[in-house]
């Protein structure tokens, strides 16, 4: 490998490695609307939402094998997802909701079987990939519309493995809806408050 | 004879007053002075009724700490004003000691038809909230920008000085909706209907509250503000709608 070839490779490593917190970063400057800062805020809350699921799901053991390792993934997407969201915020300017800010409402027996375990997953993220999609679908910057749409793809391979711990295909519909924020908000309200 | 029982019953209502004096001397006798915002008017009245209280919204407060009121304690909606106050040396640090949310509420006969906070983006709605300075008013602000709701901003009759005026104003029928705390809320459920705001859009709305240092009862102060961060005065926050010391308060 030549010197030259060595210095590229170590940028696209470190690209990789940064991931999105460097994209996010950069909208700092850009100015984003309400409806987009939205899309930002309500994924947050959810996201955290979402790593407290599949805390709460790897706690109670419900799986071994390969989907224990899929929730204990999916635990590590969100907080990702959350990292990401939160720069994105700051940097428009807004004060980034912290994961203690919430309470979140498991009703009882959520976790007792991998069955409604798995359908409280589903609602859940259900309603970012949909959420995720408008926002890809819809807003403004760029930069954003990436961040949306590669979490959209996260998202759905998170639904898949649900869906299947849940009876399901893993594989589901060809075009999965993309929901507002109204919707998406009122469908996780009973869990998020 | 009679002369007599004058003097004894004169004597006994002497005695009586001092008793009653004795017995109230620890609460009563050298009451604290406490500054607190109107949003806990109906709970600090309630919890401790001995000590003199001076309701308003926090920002207003602030000024008159500023320009030296005789004040003992500060309790603040937010937490900017006691932390501005303590950064100019005016009051002791401040701590945390309840938190709140934010709620839409309607008059009960509901002429705008409102039943969700996004009706406020969709329906002609007279609303009514605080102004910018005072902290419930900062916090509706958030909540509208955290749900791309800033239009409704244009539908605003009229701008108020405390939460309890928003209350006052969406309890008699003077406005359509109006946003206050849940705690404010819950003093008028029979005359409001509540919209909640998504968990995921309220502000960090967070009471702090500190002792004044010109205050010529420190011990006392510190006392009350301990007893308030009791599980007493805990409790008596909690039955009153107030959420629990936050796990973060940042």
């Amino acid at each position: 490998m030549n010197r030259r070839r060595l210095i590229l490779s170590a940028a696209g490593a470190g690209l990789a490695v940064s991931g999105f917190a460097g994209t996010t970063r950069g909208l700092a400057a850009l100015t984003a609307t309400d409806d987009e800062l939205a899309y930002a805020n309500f994924g947050l809350a959810t996201e955290f939402l979402l790593k407290d699921f599949y805390a709460q799901a790897a706690a109670a053991k419900l799986v071994g094998g390969p989907a224990a390792r899929n929730l204990a993934r999916g635990g590590f997407n969100a907080a990702e997802h959350a990292a990401a969201l939160g720069t994105l915020l700051t940097g428009a300017g807004q004060t980034a909701a912290v994961e203690e800010d919430f309470t979140f409402a498991w009703p009882a027996g959520t976790f007792a079987k991998a069955q409604p375990a798995a359908a409280a997953g589903l609602t859940i993220t259900q309603a970012l990939l949909g959420t995720y999609l408008s926002a890809a679908g819809s807003i403004s910057i760029a930069s954003y519309r990436t961040l949306f749409a590669s979490m959209s793809a996260n998202l759905a391979q998170q639904v898949g493995a649900l869906s299947e711990l849940a009876g399901g295909r893993a594989v589901g519909v060809s075009f999965p809806a993309a929901v507002d924020v109204q919707t998406a908000s009122d469908a996780v309200a009973s869990y998020l408050g | 004879m009679k002369r007599i029982t004058s003097v004894l019953a004169a004597a006994t209502v002497v005695v009586a007053l001092a008793l009653s004096s004795t017995a109230g001397a620890q609460t009563t006798a050298n009451p604290l002075t406490i500054y607190a915002a109107a949003s806990l008017t109906g709970v600090f009245g309630a919890y401790d009724p001995a000590q003199h209280y001076s309701f308003a919204g926090s920002n207003v407060l602030e000024t008159q700490i500023k320009n030296g009121a005789p004040a003992d304690i500060f309790a603040s909606a937010a937490p900017l004003n006691a932390e501005r106050l303590y950064a100019a040396g005016l009051v002791d640090k401040p701590v945390t000691f309840t938190a709140n949310r934010l709620a839409l509420i309607v008059p009960k006969s509901n002429p705008a038809d409102i039943t969700s906070v996004y009706d406020l983006k969709t329906k002609k709605v007279k609303l009514v909230i605080a102004n910018p300075a005072v902290p419930v008013g900062g916090y509706t602000r958030t909540v509208l920008k955290k749900m791309a709701l800033t239009s409704a901003l244009a539908n605003v009759v009229s701008q108020e000085s405390d939460v309890k005026a928003v209350t006052a104003k969406v309890a008699l029928g003077q406005a359509d909706a109006g946003f206050v705390y849940v705690t404010d809320a819950r003093a008028v459920s029979d005359q409001v209907t509540v919209i909640p705001i998504p968990a995921w859009a309220q502000p960090r709305v967070r009471y702090e509250i500190a002792v004044v240092s010109k205050s010529g009862n420190k011990a006392a102060a510190q006392a009350w503000i301990k007893g308030l961060l009791s599980t007493k005065g805990q409790a008596a926050l909690k039955n009153a709608g107030f959420l629990p010391l936050p796990k973060a308060s940042s």
